[in-house]
């Protein structure tokens, strides 16, 4: 990367590194309308450099569309609304390139599929034909493609992602925990501590063990005096604390052995496989992964990791130290036994995922260092999801219709009043005004078939009453604010890192407050 | 019945205004047009024209906000052209609050839109100047420049609750940020919240000179300790490239004698400036709530945020919204004094690097009295060299037990009333 792209992204590599940003560079997004919210999506996206963006939008500027968008003037009325945003948000960063597509969506529809094979994520915005938002939706999941879908109404805002699954390796997991074998040491961090009589060492130095030798030296106290048993319930790592602690000369003074006795309950917990992974291998193994050529790389590295710890027994070890009291030269000492072990690890890793690969009908070549580097890395902290297609199911239903609705149900009566908002406009070819309250009670009951003798929770209709008297969808703070959040989102899609919503979030800016589904 | 008095006002925001919503708090008092007339006519001041600022003065010139202040002493840097979206490359030098508040005018030709830039310090206008506004809005990464601001705009107001103004706080860090509002007086304030700051991480003095670890670690010992010793008296300026590459250079070597691995300049610059991350996602959402409770409070359309909500974007999507209670011991809006205990024996100078570290105090150069003497003073000189003499006495001959003691500092306008009781 070049000194003055550093320098610009200075504030954003230090989230993503260069590794995130060189996935979002390499991201092509489409914007399917040209709204106040898709612009500020894009905006929050060409800013950090997204590689490419698409806007599909066949419409011409009306005065309508001014309003609440920053990137469109006077001047713009009468074009093509796709162009016309291109052209300003161009200016934001020349790095990026920004293309106009004034194509009706249900011609492209029409089209050949292939055509949206070439974006790696959509952002639907606000209203889209009821058929067409099916046709797109069903198109796309079968592709694998992750779509967005994000409205405005008044002070309310919905988001929801469509994808058939999620794998995050990089998920920056914020509980920093660090898999340190103290159990079972390897060979060589065993010879190392061995190494050390710490009896003999002198006060000073005696202050610098490194709290891993110290948990590594308790342990064979105390399987000496407990049979070989490992202290594996809690009470017994309570005693086995209380045992770090006798060890040191003057625990007021040795911040080293408050160090291992502060982190002897996470050291030992290290025995058992994170569940997450028994979850991995058992779907690795069932009808829903089909190992073929087309399968994601995440699941040949699970089966490649099975294969592995069938082998070995253990986890390839990631080999990061946390820091810790201790001399210079014992911690450099430690930091390369559990580097080199590491790097040991990720090579018998990486021949399972040749193994995998060849037997899956892949090529070897598509063997990626780095991304093998990072799963071996990450391994305590990977993260896999499934999503659905549908725009809502029953239980989410019957949640609304109950009769004793309390509060915490009303970002769900915001969703479903969103959903209808938008369905009203698209069949009425008007939004409802405040007139329209029957009218839209009526709509509502039809769109998600619901029984007249049932009726509508009070919270419902009162969320109706909010979204018909202050109908815009264009109201720039929540366009905003939701521009701010689908981007994110899309950031984390794009750059593969940090764990993306699963799969629904709605914001009330009346009341300031947000929940999230899944669906 | 309402009626649209001119054709300024644009769609996008007008049924908010226009129409009552049945959330709205005063439903039978609600008049669309005075509405109106209190959002064209309320004067909003912005402080900070940075990430946040950029988007603040954005979402206010398209809701229907008509008369802004905008006040920032900075100048744009390349680092900002990832998220701060009113500034060009060819804009790098010139004054953020000028250029931001020229970008903005040019975009919105014909909507009657004054927008006023203050290129200089908060700390630089005086109290008058911040009486002129309905509203402040804050989107600053200093913790100072918010203590300073808010412990002004409380002092503004009196026990009739004339002269209250609005502070709506926000910030962001990475994919996190929150926003708040502060009502001077009747709700928590910034100083209340003090504690909820992450202190800077900092290291041990005796593992940077002796054992360091960590590249963090190098660094720590380039600035803190080597350029000191190399010049004294001069300040280093992470600004200057001379300078970084110095420390940079004497942390790589440093490194290199440990054997430590990742010195770079990027991980060099991050320590000695304490960078926070940050992206342009962030800052939109932040100040677009920010401004969503402005137009609420000035329209009085729907309920303001009471008072404080948290966004964390990093593992899914989170927000946490919820009342910060006023803390009856703030030493800005609160009228308790705050207890404190300490030995007896302890002198003057050890009371005070005790109160310098304590995180809910945070007063960086604090001078202190009494009722009836001054204990110590930074100035001016002559009484710094009067006071002096009281930093080695013990605290058992300089104060009474649960005596008060006034702590000031100059660069705040707070005094902090510290109930001391000695053991
Ligand atoms: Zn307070």
């Amino acid at each position: 990367m070049s000194f003055d792209k550093k320098l610009k992204y200075d504030r954003q590599l230090r989230l993503w590194a260069n590794t995130g940003q060189t996935s979002l560079e390499g991201s092509h997004i489409c914007l399917v309308n040209a709204t106040a919210v898709g612009s500020e999506i894009l905006k929050n996206l060409i800013l950090p450099g997204i590689g490419e963006y698409t806007i599909i939008d066949d419409k011409r500027v009306t005065e309508e569309d001014i309003f609440g968008n920053f990137f469109l003037d006077e001047d713009d009325l009468g074009n093509s609304i796709s162009s016309s945003l291109a052209k300003q948000l161009n200016e934001l960063n020349t790095d990026v390139k920004g293309y106009a597509v004034s194509t009706e969506l249900s011609e492209l529809l029409r089209g050949p599929a292939e055509f949206w094979d070439k974006f790696n994520t959509i952002v639907i915005t606000n209203q889209v034909a009821s058929h067409d938002l099916d046709a797109l939706l069903d198109l796309l999941w079968e592709r694998r493609i992750p779509v967005f879908l994000v409205r405005t109404a008044g002070f309310y805002g919905t988001l929801q992602l469509f994808a058939k699954e999620v794998n995050v390796v990089e998920t920056h997991d914020p509980a920093m925990f660090h898999d340190l074998r103290i159990i079972n040491p390897w060979n060589e961090l065993q010879e190392y501590s061995d190494s050390m009589d710490i009896d003999t060492l002198d006060d000073e130095m005696h202050a610098h063990i490194p709290y891993v030798i110290i948990l590594i030296k308790t342990l064979e106290k105390w399987k000496k005096e407990n049979g070989g048993k490992i202290p594996l319930e809690y009470s017994k790592r309570s005693e086995f604390k209380r045992l770090v602690e006798s060890m040191s000369r003057n625990l007021e003074m040795e911040d080293n052995f408050k160090e291992a006795a502060k982190a002897t309950h996470r050291a030992l917990q290290f025995s058992q496989f994170p569940p997450l992974i028994n979850d991995l291998f058992q779907k690795v193994d069932s009808q829903e992964i089909s190992m073929d050529s087309n399968v994601p790389i995440f699941w040949i590295y699970v089966k490649a990791l099975k294969q592995f710890v069938e082998k070995y027994n253990e986890l390839p070890l990631p080999g990061s130290l946390p820091d810790m009291t201790s001399t210079s030269f014992a911690y450099v000492t430690l930091t390369k036994l559990y580097g080199e072990k590491a790097r040991d690890d990720e090579r018998k890793f990486k021949d399972e995922v040749i193994h995998v690969l060849k037997a899956s009908g892949n090529s070897e070549a598509d063997v990626n260092h780095n991304s093998i580097h990072s799963f071996c890395k990450n391994i305590h902290f990977l993260y896999a999801t499934t999503g659905s297609r549908k725009l809502y199911n029953n239980s989410m239903i019957s949640a609304i219709m109950k009769e004793s609705n309390s509060l915490e149900c009303s970002t769900l009566f915001i969703y479903f009043t969103v959903m209808c908002y938008f369905s009203f406009a698209d069949s009425l070819q008007s939004f409802p005004n405040p007139g329209d309250l029957e009218k839209f009670k009526a709509f509502f009951r039809n769109m998600f078939s619901l029984p007249s003798s049932k009726p509508l929770p009070e919270g419902l209709i009162k969320i109706f009453k909010e979204v018909i008297a202050h109908s815009s969808q264009s109201y720039h703070n929540i366009s905003s604010f939701m521009g701010g959040v689908t981007s994110q989102e899309i950031l984390k899609v794009s750059t593969a890192q940090y764990t993306p919503l699963d799969n629904l979030y709605v914001f009330d800016g009346v009341h300031s407050i947000s929940e999230k589904w899944k669906i | 019945m309402f009626s649209i008095q001119n054709n300024q006002h644009d769609s996008s925001y007008l049924s908010l205004v226009s129409n009552v919503g049945p959330f709205n708090e005063f439903i039978d008092e609600y008049d669309p047009n005075e509405a109106f007339n209190t959002l064209s006519n309320a004067r909003v001041l912005v402080i900070g024209a940075g990430g946040l600022g950029c988007e603040i003065l954005k979402d206010l010139a398209l809701t229907g906000f008509k008369k802004i202040d905008i006040i920032d002493a900075d100048t744009i840097e390349v680092s900002n052209l990832n998220r701060q979206f009113l500034f060009r490359s060819g804009d790098v030098g010139r004054p953020k609050a000028e250029v931001a508040a020229e970008f903005v005018k040019r975009k919105s030709m014909g909507k009657n839109l004054s927008i006023v830039s203050h290129y200089c310090r908060i700390q630089d206008k005086p109290q008058s100047f911040y009486k002129q506004f309905d509203v402040v809005i804050c989107g600053l990464d200093s913790v100072e420049a918010r203590r300073w601001i808010n412990a002004t705009l409380v002092s503004l107001v009196d026990s009739n609750l004339n002269g209250l103004i609005p502070m709506i706080d926000g910030g962001t860090e990475g994919f996190r940020g929150q926003s708040r509002v502060i009502l001077p007086t009747v709700t928590s304030c910034y100083e209340c919240t003090l504690d909820m700051i992450t202190p800077k991480t900092t290291y041990p003095v005796c593992t940077i000179a002796n054992t360091p670890r960590l590249p963090e670690h190098c660094v720590e010992w380039a600035s803190v300790l080597e350029w000191p010793r190399r010049f004294p008296g001069k300040k280093f300026d992470p600004d200057l490239s001379e300078h970084l590459d110095w420390m940079y250079e004497t942390a790589h070597r440093r490194a290199i004698h440990f054997k430590i691995d990742g010195v770079t300049k990027e991980l060099t610059l991050g320590v000695v400036k304490n960078i926070i991350p940050a992206i342009a996602s962030t800052n939109a959402i932040i100040a677009a709530s920010c401004c969503n409770e402005a137009f609420k409070y000035v329209t009085s359309s729907n309920p303001i945020l009471n008072n404080y909500m948290m966004y964390s974007g990093d593992y899914s999507i989170f927000t946490y919204t919820y009342s910060h209670a006023r803390k009856p011991n703030c030493p800005v809006c609160g009228n308790h004094p705050k207890t404190i205990k300490v030995p007896g024996s302890w002198d003057l100078r050890d009371f005070i690097e005790h109160i310098k570290e304590k995180h809910d105090i945070s007063i960086g150069t604090p001078s202190l009295a009494t009722a009836t003497k001054q204990l110590y003073f930074r100035s001016p000189p002559s009484l710094e060299e009067f006071t002096r003499k009281n930093l080695g006495r013990k605290l058992s001959e300089l104060l009474d037990d649960n005596e008060e003691v006034i702590v000031s500092d100059p660069k705040l306008p707070i005094s902090l009333r510290l109930l001391v009781k000695l053991e």
